[in-house]
Formats: C-alpha cells, sequence, structure tokens
C-alpha cells in the first residue's frame, strides 16, 4: 500500500555477529542477558533476547506495548524464578530469582507506579529496612541527615519528617527515585520515569541520570518518548514481538529507523480494512465535563463508525469512557443516542439503552475469574435471560457458543474457569460479555493490551465486524497502530479536552504520538504528508 | 477481511495447545463439581451417622439410634440448618456472615411476646418487620458503605443485645405474662411443638420448604445468577450493570428473615423472651455453610450442601451431648472441625492455583 516499510523485514538478522563479540568483551558490562526468554501459558513474552550495558551508559529499550520490554524488566527485578538464559552481573553469572536476590546484586527498580507507604513520613520511606540504630534505640539524628542527604541528591528541599500523603505527586515521584539511589544500585532500570513529572522536574531527573552516569552506574531506561531517548541515551535496543531487532548507538541512529523498527511492518498492511459504510449519528455528546478530569467535551459518532479516543495516560480517556457508559456522573453536558437524550443514570440504564463498555482492567473490573466462561459471557445480559425472575442460562448458550466459535476461545469449553485461560483468550471472553449485550455503542478501553498478536488479531476483525454490522465504536488505546489502522477518525485528546482530530488518512503511530504530545498539525515534523495514500 | 482474519486467528489458538499451555491449568467448575461437592457432604453425613451408630453398638453412648434421639436430632437440624439457609446467601455474597443473628433471633422473639397481646397474626407480622429491617439496616451499612461486613455485624449484635437490656431491664419475658390473650399463647406454643402425623414438626417443615425456595432462587433466578456475580467479583458485577448494592442488600434481608423464623422457634421452646436465646447460632450456622461447600471467598455452594452441613453439625453435637462432652469442648470441637474445613478449603484450591477462601 505504501513504500514507507519496505526495508523493516530485514531487520532481524545479523544478530549472530553481535553475539561473539559480546562475550568476547565480557568483563566491560556491567549487565549482560545471554539469550534469556520467558514464556507465559500460550505465549513467549521474551524471546532469545540478548543485551548488554556498559558502565556508565544510558542503554534505552523501546518498542511497542507487549514487546516484551516490561517482561525483561521484571526478570531483572527478579520477579521470576523460571526464565531461561544467563543474566551476569561485573563478568559474573548471577541468578536473578528474586527480589531480594536482585536487590543483593546492585539492581535498582524504578517504576511507573509508587511504591511509597503513604501515612508514614519520608525518612522511613527513604531508609526502610536499614534504618540507623544507636545502640537498641533508633538514630533519628542521623536518619534525618541521611534522608536529607538523599533528597538533596534528587533537588528535593523537603522536611524528612513529612508523610508520603503531604507531597506532592512529582515530589513523591523524585522521593521514589531517591529511595532506590539509597540502595547505592549498580544498574539502574527506569520504566517511563518521566511520565509522573512536570517539564521543569524531567530536566532535574535528567541532571540526576547524568550525574549517575558519572559515577559509572548503568542505566536501563524504557520510554514510549522518543525525543528523550535521543537526548539522553547512549545507546538504544528496540525490540518487538518478545524479540531484539537491534541495537545502535544513538547518534547512528534515525527516529524514523527507529520507528520501523519497532513497528516492524507497514500499519497499513497489517490492517487490511476494507470499506465500510458509515450511517448517521448515533451518538453526539455536547459539553461534557467531569470536572477534574475533562471539560467540555464535543463528540460526534456514527452508525458504523469506529472513532478512536487517543491520549497519553492521565489524558482523562478511562474517565470520558466512564462518563459514557453511565459508571460515573457528569458535572454539566448532554449525552444523546440516536437523537434522544440518554435516560437514568446507572450503568444498568446505559447498558438497557444500548451503551456498553469494556474496561482497561480485565482482571478486576472486567471479569470474574473464579466462574466459568459462560458466565462470564452472560454476565451483563441477566435480566435479558430471565422471564418473570427466573434466569435461562439455556436462553443464552446458543450466543455463547456462537461467540466461543466466533471469537475463537481457546479452549472452546463453557465451563472452564476464566482465571485459568490466557491472557488473549481472557480478554477474548471480555469482549465476548459485550459482544453478547449487543450494543448500539460499544466503547472499548485498551481492548488489545497486553495480549498476543493472534488475540489481537481476531480481536481486531471481531471490532471491525460489528462495525459493519452498523455498530458504533469507540476506541481508546495507547497502541498507536491500533488506532490507526481501525479508526475511521481519531480524536486527540490532551490534559482533559481534545486538542484534535484525526482522518483515517492523516493516522500513523507517528503522527498520533505528536498529537497525543501537542502537536497540533501545523507545520510540525513532515510526518504526515510523507508517504501516505489518501 | 473476517476470511483472512479468521485464517490468522487459527494458528494462535493451535500454538496454545502446545504443552505447558493454558489447556493443563484449565479447571472445570461445571454444575457436574458441584453436584460431587454436594453429594460429598451427604457422604460425610452418613459417615457421622455410622459413627454414632458404632459407638451404640460398642456401648459407648446410648440410644442413639432410638426414634426419640433421632427426632431430636431432625429438630435440632431444623433450627441450625433455618438459621444457616438465610446465612448461606450473605456468604454467597462474599461477605462471609452475618454475626448479629444471635440478638436478631433473641429480639424477635421479645418483639413476638410483647406483641401476642395484639393476636398471634400482629405478633409474627410485628417480630418478622422488626427482623426485616435489622437485615435492611445491615444490607444497607455493609452494601452500600462498604463496612467490613464482619465487624459490623458483630457490632449490631451488641447494639441490639443492648438495646434488650435497656427495653426489658435486662429481664427474661414469658409468654404468660402479657397473655390475656390465651389463643394467640396457644398457638404460639404450636410455633416449635407443632406436628404432623405426630412425627415432622413445623420447624423442619420450614426448614424443607427454605431449602428447596432457597436452591431454586440461588441458581435459577436472575437474582441468584446476580448474587454469584457479586460474590465473585464485585467490581465486575458492578461494570455488568448489576445493581450489587440490592444484591447484598438482599441477601442480609433474608439471613435476617431465616434468623427471626429460628428465632421465634427457640423462644416458642423456651417459652421465654430472652436476650440468649440465639447464642451460639451464628458459629453454628457459619460452620453448617462452610462444611456445606460453600467458600468464604464468595459466588460458590449451594443450598442443599448447607442442608448437608447442617445435617453434620445437628449430628455432631447429638453425638457429643450423649457421649457426655461439656459444651465448652463441645465449641472447641466445632472451632476446630472450622479451621480444618476452611484450611484444606484454602489449600486445595491454591494448588489448583486459584488463589481464593
Amino acid at each position: 500500500m505504501d513504500g514507507r516499510h519496505q526495508g523493516a523485514s530485514r531487520q532481524g538478522s545479523g544478530a549472530p555477529s553481535k553475539e561473539s563479540r559480546v562475550s568476547e568483551s565480557a568483563s566491560g558490562h556491567a549487565l549482560e542477558m545471554r539469550h534469556v526468554s520467558k514464556r507465559f501459558p500460550g505465549t513467549i513474552a521474551v524471546d532469545d533476547v540478548s543485551f548488554e550495558v556498559r558502565a556508565g551508559e544510558v542503554h534505552a529499550l523501546v518498542g511497542e506495548n507487549g514487546a516484551g520490554k516490561s517482561t525483561l524488566m521484571k526478570m531483572l527485578a527478579g520477579s521470576f524464578d523460571d526464565y531461561t538464559g544467563a543474566i551476569a552481573i561485573e563478568g559474573q553469572v548471577v541468578l536473578l530469582h528474586s527480589p531480594t536476590l536482585a536487590k543483593r546484586h546492585g539492581i535498582g527498580m524504578i517504576y511507573q507506579e509508587l511504591s511509597l507507604a503513604r501515612p508514614i513520613s519520608i525518612t522511613e520511606n527513604l531508609l526502610a529496612g536499614r534504618l540507623p540504630r544507636r545502640g537498641l534505640f533508633l538514630d533519628k539524628a542521623l536518619a534525618r541527615a541521611q534522608a536529607r542527604e538523599l533528597l538533596a541528591f534528587v533537588g528535593l528541599d523537603l522536611d524528612p519528617n513529612l508523610p508520603i500523603e503531604d507531597i506532592s505527586q512529582h515530589e513523591a515521584q523524585l522521593v521514589e527515585i531517591a529511595k532506590v539511589l539509597g540502595n547505592k544500585p549498580s544498574i539502574l532500570v527506569m520504566d517511563e520515569p518521566t511520565s509522573a513529572l512536570s517539564r521543569e522536574e524531567v530536566e532535574r531527573l535528567f541532571a540526576i541520570i547524568g550525574d549517575l552516569k558519572r559515577r559509572g552506574i548503568a542505566i536501563v531506561y524504557i520510554s514510549h518518548h522518543l525525543p528523550e531517548i535521543f537526548r539522553i541515551a547512549d545507546r538504544v535496543t528496540v525490540m518487538r514481538d518478545g524479540k531484539k531487532i537491534a541495537t545502535r548507538p544513538v547518534g547512528e541512529a534515525s527516529r524514523e529507523e527507529i520507528v520501523q523498527m519497532m513497528v516492524g511492518r507497514s500499519v497499513r498492511e497489517f490492517y487490511r480494512r476494507d470499506e465500510r459504510s458509515i450511517g448517521d449519528v448515533r451518538l453526539r455528546v455536547r459539553g461534557l465535563s467531569r470536572f477534574g478530569f475533562f471539560h467540555g467535551v464535543d463528540l460526534e459518532a456514527r452508525r458504523g463508525e469506529i472513532l478512536g479516543i487517543c491520549g497519553l495516560s492521565g489524558a482523562g480517556r478511562t474517565e470520558l469512557a466512564k462518563v459514557l457508559s453511565g459508571l460515573d456522573r457528569a458535572d454539566e453536558g448532554s449525552i444523546e443516542l440516536d437523537g434522544e437524550a440518554v435516560r437514568g443514570s446507572t450503568m444498568a440504564d446505559f447498558l438497557e439503552q444500548g451503551i456498553s463498555y469494556l474496561t482497561e482492567d480485565r482482571k478486576t473490573e472486567g471479569l470474574a475469574i473464579r466462574l466459568p466462561v459462560d458466565d462470564n459471557i452472560l454476565s451483563a445480559i441477566v435480566d435479558r435471560l430471565s422471564r418473570a425472575a427466573v434466569f435461562s442460562k439455556a436462553r443464552g448458550k446458543p450466543a455463547v457458543d456462537r461467540l466461543i466459535g466466533e471469537l475463537s476461545i481457546y479452549p472452546p469449553d463453557p465451563s472452564r474457569t476464566v482465571g485459568n485461560l490466557s491472557g488473549g483468550n481472557q480478554q477474548k471472553v471480555l469482549l465476548a460479555k459485550w459482544l453478547a449485550s449487543e450494543p448500539r455503542v460499544l466503547i472499548l478501553d485498551e481492548p488489545t493490551r497486553g495480549v498476543d498478536i493472534g488475540a489481537k488479531m481476531t480481536i481486531h476483525a471481531s471490532i471491525e465486524k460489528l462495525a459493519r454490522e452498523g455498530c458504533t465504536v469507540l476506541l481508546i488505546s495507547s497502541d498507536l497502530p491500533e488506532l490507526a489502522g481501525l479508526c475511521d477518525r481519531v480524536m486527540v485528546m490532551r490534559k482533559g479536552h481534545f486538542i484534535r482530530e484525526m482522518q483515517y488518512s492523516e493516522c500513523s503511530e507517528e503522527s498520533l504520538l505528536l498529537a497525543a504530545n501537542g502537536d497540533t498539525g501545523h507545520g510540525a515534523i513532515g510526518v504526515d504528508s510523507e508517504g501516505k495514500a489518501p | 477481511m473476517s476470511g483472512s482474519s479468521r485464517a490468522g486467528a487459527a494458528p494462535a489458538a493451535k500454538r496454545e495447545e502446545t504443552p505447558g499451555g493454558a489447556d493443563l491449568r484449565a479447571v472445570r467448575t461445571g454444575s457436574f463439581s458441584s453436584i460431587m461437592n454436594t453429594a460429598g457432604v451427604y457422604g460425610i453425613a452418613i459417615l457421622f451417622l455410622a459413627l454414632g451408630a458404632l459407638l451404640q453398638a460398642t456401648g459407648a453412648i446410648g440410644n442413639f439410634l432410638s426414634p426419640q434421639n433421632l427426632l431430636n436430632i431432625v429438630d435440632a437440624v431444623a433450627l441450625v440448618g433455618i438459621v444457616a439457609v438465610g446465612m448461606a446467601f450473605v456468604t454467597y455474597s462474599g461477605n462471609y456472615a452475618d454475626l448479629s443473628v444471635p440478638t436478631t433471633m433473641g429480639f424477635t422473639g421479645y418483639i413476638c411476646i410483647e406483641l401476642l397481646r395484639y393476636g398471634f397474626g400482629v405478633a409474627i407480622i410485628g417480630s418478622l418487620a422488626v427482623g426485616l429491617l435489622i437485615g435492611v439496616f445491615n444490607g444497607l451499612v455493609v452494601g452500600r458503605l462498604k463496612a467490613n461486613p464482619i465487624i459490623w455485624t458483630l457490632a449490631v449484635n451488641y447494639v441490639t443485645m443492648g438495646v434488650i437490656r435497656l427495653v426489658w431491664v435486662n429481664k427474661q419475658i414469658y409468654p404468660d405474662m402479657v397473655g390475656t390473650q390465651q389463643h394467640a399463647v396457644t398457638l404460639f406454643d404450636g410455633i416449635y411443638r407443632l406436628r404432623f402425623f405426630n412425627l415432622v414438626g413445623l420447624p423442619l417443615v420450614m426448614l424443607l420448604v427454605l431449602v428447596l425456595v432457597g436452591q431454586f432462587v440461588l441458581t435459577r433466578t436472575s437474582f441468584g445468577i446476580k448474587l454469584k456475580l457479586t460474590g465473585s467479583s464485585p467490581r465486575a458485577a458492578k461494570l455488568s450493570g448489576i445493581a450489587v448494592e440490592r444484591a447484598i442488600i438482599l441477601s442480609f434481608v433474608l439471613a435476617a428473615f431465616t434468623a427471626t423464623i429460628a428465632g421465634l422457634a427457640v423462644t416458642s421452646l423456651s417459652r421465654v423472651g430472652a436476650w440468649y436465646n440465639g447464642a451460639g447460632y451464628d458459629f453454628k450456622a457459619v460452620t453448617a455453610v462452610v462444611i456445606g461447600g460453600m467458600t468464604l471467598a464468595g459466588g460458590r455452594g449451594t443450598i442443599l450442601g448447607v442442608l448437608g452441613g447442617s445435617l453434620i453439625i445437628g449430628i455432631l453435637n447429638n453425638i457429643m451431648t450423649l457421649i457426655g462432652i461439656g459444651t465448652f469442648s463441645q465449641d472447641m470441637i466445632r472451632g476446630a472441625i472450622f479451621i480444618i474445613v476452611v484450611g484444606t478449603n484454602a489449600l486445595s484450591l491454591r494448588r489448583l492455583g486459584r488463589d481464593d477462601a
């Protein structure tokens, strides 16, 4: 369809020569992972990856969602005791089978989510497990001094006696970093460390990273933000579908090339979409606000249309979905369905009028994982399958059988406990539950997060089929190729507002990423115009 | 598109069939296994009966198999069973247990006796209304305000106890004291004593009716299905458009309803309104529910199983009394059994890879 990504398929070769080089110079590496793999039931999350980080180097790890970055990171954190391959630190092969072992070998992890205890003081959080003592008693003065020193290192001037709940989110993120640094790691893994930080704090973090580099600490830096990587990383490793694609010095790689390696194939090749006829306006939203989350949202979605909602985490996408599905109340604004205001205020009311919502949180909000597949698929239509309060499972059986077949749920047995299916099949069951509700508007929140490629394709096909049948689909996703490939239009959301609307022809992974970061599409990097047939 | 993607999905499904995939871990939880569980409970009940017979044969206890003793067992089972059927709904809803049962039983007994002066019908309706109010109250606080059900119902138990002692100044009351209505008192005495064909007591009839209705409600009605989803995963149930609060409130109302019925029967049996009338029924009922195969995590179990659990508790109590084991030691043994059942249940589920119970 377009020639943009023709070279991508050849990227996977060239690995063997690299391997031999790795083993020769083993002693120079702070961290080496040799041919490591990790399997989950039904999928290989990390597939024979080799990768090394030098002391004093920032090594960026990039890849789409589900590429295996976070599994690789968890491996370093000691979350798995059944990975294969070898991990060497300073040339010594070590077993990272528990978090304690990982910590002992000098690996520090900085996660997106905070691991701080909110009600207790900064000091106690920073020095957890190694508070200084004098005799039997805590040496409070020394503890405070140590805490102050750590805080100063990350550029914070706070009273270390304050509880975490009394400081801001940004400050807490820096305290988290200080806590990890307090353990004096020789290898530091950072997973999207800037996602909760303001612009100035990002600068401060980069200064800290520069300082750590000078001290010879090896840093693995995971981020979706390519500009950050070009600023601070020395080398970048690209992963895709669990495999390492390539490692490049940052100076020798272009942004274009890295995106190509991440995506690996033309988006438009992967999503061979056919024409759908788009009908009248079905969902009309005017001036919808939920104060503190999103404001003045206007939206129109038509029959048979797949409308994407794109935005970084925290942009208000999920909050909007929860209001549109009746789970939360709007503070102002209106929602119309086929020209009539939506009645009622509960999720059950909205569901009855044909608005269904597939949650992003499959395990706690989406499925009753202790119950069998059929109970889950029928859980949203209990009343519809009941006559005079008597429920009939038999009445729902044809739908269950049809959906299990249509989504190729494996094993195809309605009596299996959902919790024992693979992640991809659980996600299919969740989709089946909402397909069974025969919605007029289906709101999908991250419908393919963390599923393998096969399940993803099945789910995509099912979404397209649903749209062809006239359903309106709102697709919220962080998976940019998914948005670019499936959606007729994408609304870009940033900090609680819709900032841009993009047609199918304008959407690419990169243009969406730029838009989500606040790019308005005028005079930006020339991606949109490049190689796209309308 | 749909054709090509279907072709794309098939290899993915095949890949999962390879060894070590989801298949080996998947566990059936169909109706068959629940039937087996229930059958197992009755098997244990029969074993206990056999144990009693054996003890009689060896001369350790007297007349275990005498008609009178068997009737005693059935009557005792009836009272525990009635409470357990209602309690089971609370457990099934994922809220563990209603510990306000003992004083709900005692309190409604007082109310009934006080109201006998206005006639039997008024007394029954009045005490049921009070019992249901306690249930609604518990349900609202646990369902809507998300209070911890154990702590909350325990508190309600003590508050109700305080109310009893305050209103009746620590006194027990007798039907004859309030009764100009001798007819009503006679009817009241009959709640426990009425026997069909000189054999089947009214409490037993009520138990059997409650079990049949309860089993139907739990497994066949939309309320039962919603309660199963609520008990299995309250968040997922809520996001399926299920009125989770309403389901939880109704489960506490049912627990209070059966506690009231049992309370009236116990009060009729002892012919006295006393705060201690329901003492011990909380734990007996919970034990019956758990032995009956209902998991404390919620969403799994049957009312027929709970009947079996009540039978086991009844037979066990009877044997222990015949042997001459004191009340405190009986409590200890029941407690030990409870721990063993919950423990093995949790262990076996963990072995199956389910984080549960």
